[in-house]
């Protein structure tokens, strides 16, 4: 699987990516540190406890990080998400939750198939 | 590669709770900035403690856990460090109300996420660049104050401290009103803008506060010392030393319109005034009372009050303030009164320690601030914009001209070129050696730099300009230049250059067209022989280049040329002139002047060794002879130069006396002149 083929699976932007970071290998490198950030996991466990600060942050995070990367659709959910939980909407995040959950689980997917590829090469 | 080197120890500080974030930023800038990173603000915040001096900016992000960037702003300005250090607010938040409060707690720059690198790359740079400048702003306007003031600050201390010898004062009365002067009328500005005080007066006021006594230089030595109480008499004159303090500043006429006199002037006169008029000598009354004299007034009486005499104990601060808040020793503005509650602590704080240096660097920053911020309708805000309008100015004339302008900082070893300038000589604008460059060794010749420097070094403070014509391949192309140029020397005794600046004008055509010109100017158009004007211009060059040889001047004229003219007509006639400067340019060297000082009169000087007489006879000989019909002969005069005929109007009359010989011999011959001849003849004819 290609970088571009990888950004085509988990509904982010190649091109935008690489306008704004400039090189192919900066991108690479960020995009296979992706799955390894505690943000995700941070986000559930936040929302398990019903801590809705905590939440906040960890979406917000996962936010700036789809943005920079281009990640598209991962970017929108969990901004989403974000609003929410600004607002302190913990009822409202955890129903939406399913969302971010399923362009994340999306997003790491195609990583580790991108991961495997590069690995073999 | 230069920007990397110069930057190679500017270091940032990279805060943000995600480590990838963090890791895309430092990638971004770790080839050309050493980075830094931290997890939250509180770790950045620990980290600016320790180390604040080390960084040059700082990324924050915004949501953060435990501090956050809003935390680390408000502490940064607490600690006053977000003046000197840039921030630049890196964060996914797009609401204006998040980013107008980070611009409103001194954020530098606001970079939205998602981000780019070459704007990150760009901004962070700018950021950096600005500061550094800024910096440097600050240090020059540092430097110019320190020295302005240090002489001005010296003299008042003498002053100041003359007078406090012949009071008695022990103590550091004058640096405590001084301080005191200083922390009331800051705090006063602050309060109320009642008093439209420039950094400038503030800065007078508080230096002229130390002269508020120096009227006592005028009262009775028995009277100021004198251990007892005074009598009414001996109080009246006591008084007195406002008037004389004021009447000596009044007396400074030459000075009379500089601001620290005038300010010396109100403060000594009127700093024993009351607010409610019942002090002396004037009875003023309110505000009435210039402020600067309400201010050291009320300083003058805390440091009396507080300090121990030879007459009397020292009250303890807290009761000081309490006698004057109650009235017992004065009357004083309200407002006044306000601020020197308020200030409390930090009077007490200031007179304990031995602050003078730290005042006075506070002082700088002040008036730098003031200059690089300023508010109203100041001086600076003027100056600053007239400064704008010169660069400007400047920058357009720099772009109009076809000059090769130049700036060269000795000892930095870095020349700068006008953009014009630095496109012809085709380099950049800014070089680092210049010297040693070989594009402009290309250009300007190799030695240019070591012959620059030569007329540099001929340069003296008092005469710093040189110009200097040469000719420099500029181009590929060997043309005229003008080369102006002035130095700038530092101060002090042993006054170095610091900087050179100059321009390179491209004379060629007015050079060549001079030349031409007075090429032309003495040189006879008709026959190409130099003129009358050449002869005297040349003749003491010549003279001076060969100083060991001997030189005889012949004059001649051809005979009967009257007569070819009307015979023959003048186009005949000049043919023959021609034909005659011909033969004479023929008969005598390259060196030797040949010239036609009149209508058919002739002129050679040269330099010759062994018998004159067969030169003469041989050039004489190849004068005459036939052009077309007529037999051309002319009548000739000589005079050996000595070295006592070095006058050339002389040797010409002597030569032209022995001319009139030739032609009184009958024409077609020579003469020498000798003394014989006396100076007896009549007007020559023609």
């Amino acid at each position: 699987m290609t970088i571009e083929e990888c950004y085509k699976m988990l509904g982010g932007d190649y091109a935008d990516a690489i306008g704004r970071l400039r090189s192919e290998r900066l991108v690479c490198k960020f995009v296979l540190k992706f799955p390894s950030d505690g943000s995700y996991d941070l986000l559930l466990r936040s929302l398990s406890e019903q801590n809705s600060e905590e939440a906040f942050r960890a979406a917000h995070t996962i936010k700036g990080m789809c943005q920079n990367l281009a990640f598209t659709a991962l970017a929108n959910s969990s901004s989403v998400m974000t609003e929410l939980l600004r607002k302190g909407d913990l009822k409202g995040a955890e129903q939406y939750l399913s969302v971010v959950s399923a362009d994340y689980e999306r997003t790491v997917r195609a990583i580790e198939g991108f991961g495997r590829s590069t690995a073999g090469a | 590669m230069t920007a990397q080197k110069r930057h190679s120890r500017e270091r940032i500080l990279i805060v943000d709770d995600s480590e990838m974030n963090r890791s895309i930023l430092a990638d971004m800038l770790a080839d050309e900035f050493d980075v830094t990173e931290a997890v939250d603000g509180e770790e950045a915040l620990e980290i600016l403690a320790k180390e604040k001096d080390a960084f040059s900016l700082v990324l924050l992000d915004i949501v953060m856990p435990r501090k956050d960037g809003f935390d680390v702003l408000a502490e940064m300005n607490r600690t006053n460090l977000i003046e000197d250090l840039p921030v630049v607010m890196v964060s996914a938040e797009t609401a204006s109300a998040q980013i107008e409060r980070a611009y409103e707690l001194g954020a530098t720059d606001f970079i939205m996420r998602p981000f780019d690198a070459f704007i990150v790359h760009r901004r962070v740079l700018n950021t950096i660049f600005l500061y550094v400048k800024q910096r440097k702003l600050l240090g020059i306007i540092e430097a110019q104050i320190a020295e302005k003031e240090q002489n001005s600050a010296l003299m008042v201390d003498i002053l100041s401290h003359i007078v406090e010898f012949r009071n008695g004062e022990s103590g550091p009365h004058i640096r405590n009103v001084r301080i005191i002067t200083d922390i009331l009328l800051r705090k006063l500005l602050r309060k109320t803008d009642r008093y439209a005080l420039t950094e400038r007066d503030v800065s007078a006021i508080i230096m002229a506060s130390a002269l508020h006594d120096i009227g006592k230089i005028g009262i009775d030595d028995k009277i100021l010392n004198k251990p007892g109480r005074l009598t009414k008499e001996e109080f009246a004159a006591m008084q007195k030393h406002t008037l004389i303090g004021a009447n000596m500043l009044e007396g400074l006429s030459s000075h009379s319109g500089d601001l620290l006199v005038r300010r010396a002037y109100e403060i000594c006169r009127w700093h024993h005034e009351r607010w409610d008029g019942g002090g002396y000598p004037d009875g003023l009354k309110g505000d009435d009372i210039p402020v600067s004299a309400q201010i050291v007034a009320l300083a003058d009486v805390y440091d009396a009050l507080t300090s121990e005499r030879v007459y009397k104990s020292a009250v303890p601060p807290e009761e000081a303030k309490e006698m004057i808040l109650a009235g017992k020793c004065g009357a004083f503005n309200p407002l006044l009164a306000e601020c020197l509650v308020e200030e409390f602590d930090q009077i007490r704080g200031a007179l304990a320690k031995d602050g003078a240096q730290m005042e006075s660097h506070r002082e700088v920053r002040n008036y730098a601030d003031a200059a690089i911020y300023p508010k109203g309708t100041g001086v600076s805000e003027r100056t600053l914009k007239l400064l704008d309008y010169e660069r400007m100015k400047y920058n357009f004339y720099a772009e109009l001209t076809e000059e090769i302008q130049f700036e060269y900082l000795i000892e930095e070893k870095i020349l700068k070129l006008s953009p014009s300038g630095a496109k012809r000589l085709g380099v950049e604008q800014e070089l680092a050696d210049p010297a040693r460059d070989l594009r402009l060794q290309t250009q300007l010749g190799i030695g240019w730099y070591e012959r620059l420097m030569e007329h540099v070094r001929a340069t003296s403070p008092a005469l710093p300009e040189f110009r200097h014509e040469c000719q420099l391949r500029i181009g590929g192309e060997l043309r005229w230049y003008n080369i102006i140029v002035r130095t700038f020397w530092t101060d002090g005794d042993v006054p170095v250059i610091e900087s050179v600046i100059g321009k390179a004008v491209d004379i060629h055509d007015t050079h060549v067209a001079m030349t031409e010109l007075k090429e032309k100017s003495i040189r006879d158009p008709l026959t190409g022989l130099l003129n009358r004007e050449g002869v005297s211009e040349q003749l003491p060059q010549k003279l001076a280049a060969f100083p060991e040889r001997k030189f005889a001047l012949a004059v001649f004229d051809i005979d009967f040329f009257k007569k070819v003219n009307d015979v023959y007509g003048h186009l005949f006639g000049d043919k023959v002139l021609c034909e005659v400067a011909e033969r004479l340019v023929h008969s005598t060297r390259v060196h030797d002047l040949c010239a036609r000082i009149g209508g058919d009169e002739f002129l050679i000087v040269f330099d010759y060794e062994g018998d004159i007489r067969s030169i003469i006879a041989r050039v004489f000989k190849s004068l005459c002879g036939k052009v077309e019909d007529f037999d051309v002969t002319v009548s000739m005069g000589v005079v050996e130069m000595t070295d006592e005929t070095q006058d050339y109007e002389d040797l010409f009359r002597k030569a032209d006396i022995a001319l009139y010989a030739s032609k009184q011999g009958g024409r077609a011959n020579y003469h020498f002149y000798d003394d014989s001849m006396g100076d007896g003849v009549p007007h020559r004819e023609g």
